[in-house]
């Protein structure tokens, strides 16, 4: 008994979620050759064909790129804190893909880690996904590679895949999902599901850790890692990377404390004050990267860190990324 | 005197320790009544005055700045303020595409001896500001997504690049059997290849994908590590070693430079190139120049921009407020710059903080008109800040914004002579005047 959905009537539910108040985000043309997810100004924008992959992910709803932690005020009566914004306002993120909802787990652990952030977890608790299943994929994406696929489950609340007739069969994975669709939640789905098919796998995330494990001193690094200019392109647009920078902003009548997104390619992220550098040259902050995805991450949480999405090898103006690293170490064809 | 809506406007006045500073000391001792809406910061001279503080005092709460110094002539060091006069040029012409009010935004020359004009310029200040009304900045608009088409797919001619190809490959190859360099420098099939080995020479590829400008890897220490280089130029990139050389930051005889040829790539550049063909190279592969078009007429070379300029003021500030929310601040840009070598960018330093790290709408804005007017007369316009940016942000216009700036006011273009000049760190008699008080 499962549902459908024609693309006019899945613009109509963005329509009422957005009348409802709710902030509603979805892939965009941003611009002619630029497709990002981002806040839907209306229904209309959202954009459902015509694209393999946005540019960014949508992490940034749940973990913005700049969040303010308290502000500051110093007047005439002393000093006084001010929490940020009391509720993030409910989100809908429509037209995510499976690669953008499966980091969402990750995060969701590593955010609770050893201190349950609470920045997170309530935009985490206020945000439903609506994922649609892939329906193509290009030569950069591998998430069969890393367990996944282009209909995975993982972190979405409905799923929504095509049908073959212009319209998609919604399934509600979660009582989040169930909820904001109105509908009830789906048995467990048969194995293999729906979809179409993925990309080939292109290497094994085992070998890679091994890899890593056996070879942190190895000239590979330093070789591979020539090309890399040492921008935050990979990190900011991969759907898993989360690692932050705290900054003070303001003066000494005002301001506020803040986080925001940083690299592990910017030489600046291990710089010590004294001037110290553990991580001196690009080699070692490329092996830093593919260390914490499937080495380090999987030994604290039981999962790589990567999702498969080839945003870091859409994005890098130099041609790296995880795939065409990795897929040297596994002596796989170069891509 | 305040208006009736009860608006004082706040003025910030950097001024120079020589001359205006004076001019308002005797103004005060004088006697002479002027508004007191203005903050006057004292600076050793305007040539000391960073563009980035104009920025700085209108992001917390400055409703207009007053730049001021000595008149041309009396320079205490000579020469700061026909320097700063320069900046303010190039400066005026970037807040102009940006969509800035320019008319918050005053120069004056005032002497020691100059209490009255002191006096005078602050209350026409004073008076305009209060009419313009409290300068709220980042609060406009950012303009809605265009949700235009897909992007025209490069339209690029069938050129010969597999013959360029294989005597790049034999190029290289020679010039590692003779000992001549360590590495080769070069494009590859997915990004840079860095060929130390004659059996990789075959890694070497050229073919309408080779857009990144690879001069920026000549100062990166692990590409120095591995020994005398040479580096794979097409025409518009051998601009950026033309720069870097005049910069002091390679030295051009201890470098091989392969040049290509180049029909174009399809990118926007290459529609109004000039450079196709590389003139300093020590190897020079592919077409006869003739087949490859001649020059481009400067006005070909900005109709983008024009275009651009058209639209009202408030529009450009919309656009760009769009375009710099999109910014991640992942530095993409600055990253692949050849000419943004700085070994600690300006947006790292924090004692004090000049740029906002965060990447909110004030942050970015503030990053993007450090990182344009850095590159003033610098930029050599290889847009590879533009390709880099995985927000899709236009950097483009930005840079050719003040690349017209330099052609137009000293009629420079970074990176075509080595001899010439350069726009900053140099200064003329006859620069103009016109804007400043």
């Amino acid at each position: 008994m499962s549902q459908r959905v024609s693309k006019e009537e899945l613009r109509q539910r963005a329509a009422a979620w957005l009348e409802a108040g709710k902030m509603v985000a979805g892939p965009v043309r941003v611009k002619a050759g630029t497709v990002l997810y981002a806040p839907l100004p209306k229904a209309e924008s959202l954009l459902l064909e015509g694209w393999v992959r946005p540019a960014n992910s949508i992490k940034e709803f749940v973990f913005p790129r700049h969040e303010v932690l308290y502000s500051y005020r110093v007047d005439a009566a002393g000093i006084t804190l001010q929490e940020p914004e009391p509720a993030p306002r409910e989100q809908v993120i429509v037209g995510a893909h499976p690669c953008d909802a499966a980091a969402l787990p990750l995060l969701d652990k590593l955010f609770n880690w050893d201190y349950p952030d609470d920045f997170y977890n309530r935009r985490r608790a206020a945000t439903a996904v609506v994922t649609l299943a892939c329906a193509a994929h290009d030569e950069e994406c591998f998430c069969t590679s890393v367990g996944l696929g282009p209909a995975a489950e993982r972190g979405s609340d409905v799923m929504l895949s095509d049908a073959g007739d212009g319209a998609y069969e919604v399934r509600c994975l979660t009582e989040k999902g169930a909820a904001l669709w109105g509908a009830g939640v789906a048995p467990a789905p048969a194995e293999g599901g729906m979809g179409a098919a993925g990309p080939e796998p292109r290497f094994n995330p085992a070998e890679v850790a091994a890899f890593v494990r056996e070879h942190f001193e190895d000239p590979f690094w330093r070789e591979r890692a020539l090309p890399c200019l040492g921008c935050g392109a990979c990190a900011y647009t991969c759907p898993a990377c989360h690692c932050f920078d705290i900054v003070d902003e303001g003066n000494a009548r005002g301001g506020v404390r803040a986080r925001n997104w940083d690299a592990c390619q910017f030489p600046l992220f291990t710089a010590h004050a004294s001037g110290h550098n553990p991580r001196p040259a690009q080699g070692a902050r490329q092996r830093q990267r593919i260390y914490h995805k499937f080495l380090m991450f999987p030994g604290k949480f039981g999962e790589v860190l990567c999702t498969g999405c080839g945003n870091c090898a859409r994005n890098c103006p130099a041609g790296l990324g995880v795939l065409p690293v990795v897929s040297e170490i596994c002596h796989a064809e170069s891509v | 005197m305040s208006a009736p809506n009860g608006f004082e406007p706040k003025i910030v006045a950097y001024v120079c320790n020589w001359c205006t500073y004076l001019g308002a000391d005797l103004a005060g001792t004088a006697r002479l009544e002027y508004p007191a809406n203005v903050r006057i910061i004292r600076l050793p001279c305007t040539g000391r005055i960073d563009t980035n503080l104009v920025v700085k005092a209108l992001e917390i709460g400055a409703d207009a700045v007053l730049v001021s110094g000595c008149h041309p002539g009396d320079c205490h060091y000579s020469a700061g303020n026909y320097h700063a006069r320069r900046r303010w040029m190039l400066f005026r012409d970037l807040l102009e595409v940006v969509g800035f009010d320019t008319r918050r935004l005053h120069f004056s020359w005032i002497s020691a001896a100059e209490g009255r004009k002191f006096q005078q310029v602050i209350s026409e200040i004073t008076e305009q500001t209060r009419a313009l009304g409290p300068y709220r900045p980042y609060e406009s608009p950012a303009l809605p997504p265009a949700e235009e088409g897909v992007a025209k797919p490069p339209a690029v001619e069938e050129g010969n690049f597999e013959e360029s190809q294989r005597e790049l490959r034999a190029a290289a190859r020679r010039l590692l059997e003779e000992g001549k360099v360590k590495v080769v420098v070069g494009y590859g099939a997915r990004g840079p290849v860095f060929v130390t080995k004659l059996d990789d020479t075959g890694r070497l590829e050229w073919n309408a994908s080779c857009l990144a400008n690879l001069t920026v890897y000549l100062r990166r220490p692990e590409v120095r590590a591995l020994g005398a280089a040479a580096v794979v130029v097409k025409g518009c990139d051998e601009r950026a070693l033309v720069m870097l050389e005049k910069e002091s930051q390679v030295r051009r005889e201890e470098l091989q430079v392969i040049g290509l040829a180049c029909a174009g790539l399809g990118a926007p550049k290459c529609e109004v190139c000039d450079s196709h063909r590389p003139r300093f190279a020590d190897i020079t592969i592919g077409g006869a120049a003739a087949a490859l078009g001649g020059s481009t007429a400067a006005p070909a070379r900005y109709a983008e921009l024009e275009r651009f300029l058209e639209k009202p003021r408030e529009q450009r500030l919309a656009y760009w407020t769009a375009e710099f929310d999109r910014c991640l601040k992942c530095y993409a840009c600055r990253q692949v710059c050849p000419m943004c070598y700085c070994d600690r960018c300006l947006a790292e330093k924090n004692r004090p903080q000049a740029i906002d790290a965060s990447p909110h709408r004030k942050g970015n804005f503030a990053w993007h008109l450090a990182r344009a007017i850095h590159l003033a007369g610098r930029c050599v316009g290889c847009d590879e800040c533009t390709r880099a940016c995985p927000a899709g942000i236009d950097l483009r216009l930005l840079n050719l914004a003040l690349a017209r700036a330099a052609e137009t006011h000293f009629g420079y273009r970074a990176g075509m002579d080595p001899a010439a000049e350069p726009v900053v760190g140099a200064y003329s008699f006859q620069d103009q005047e016109d804007f400043i008080r």
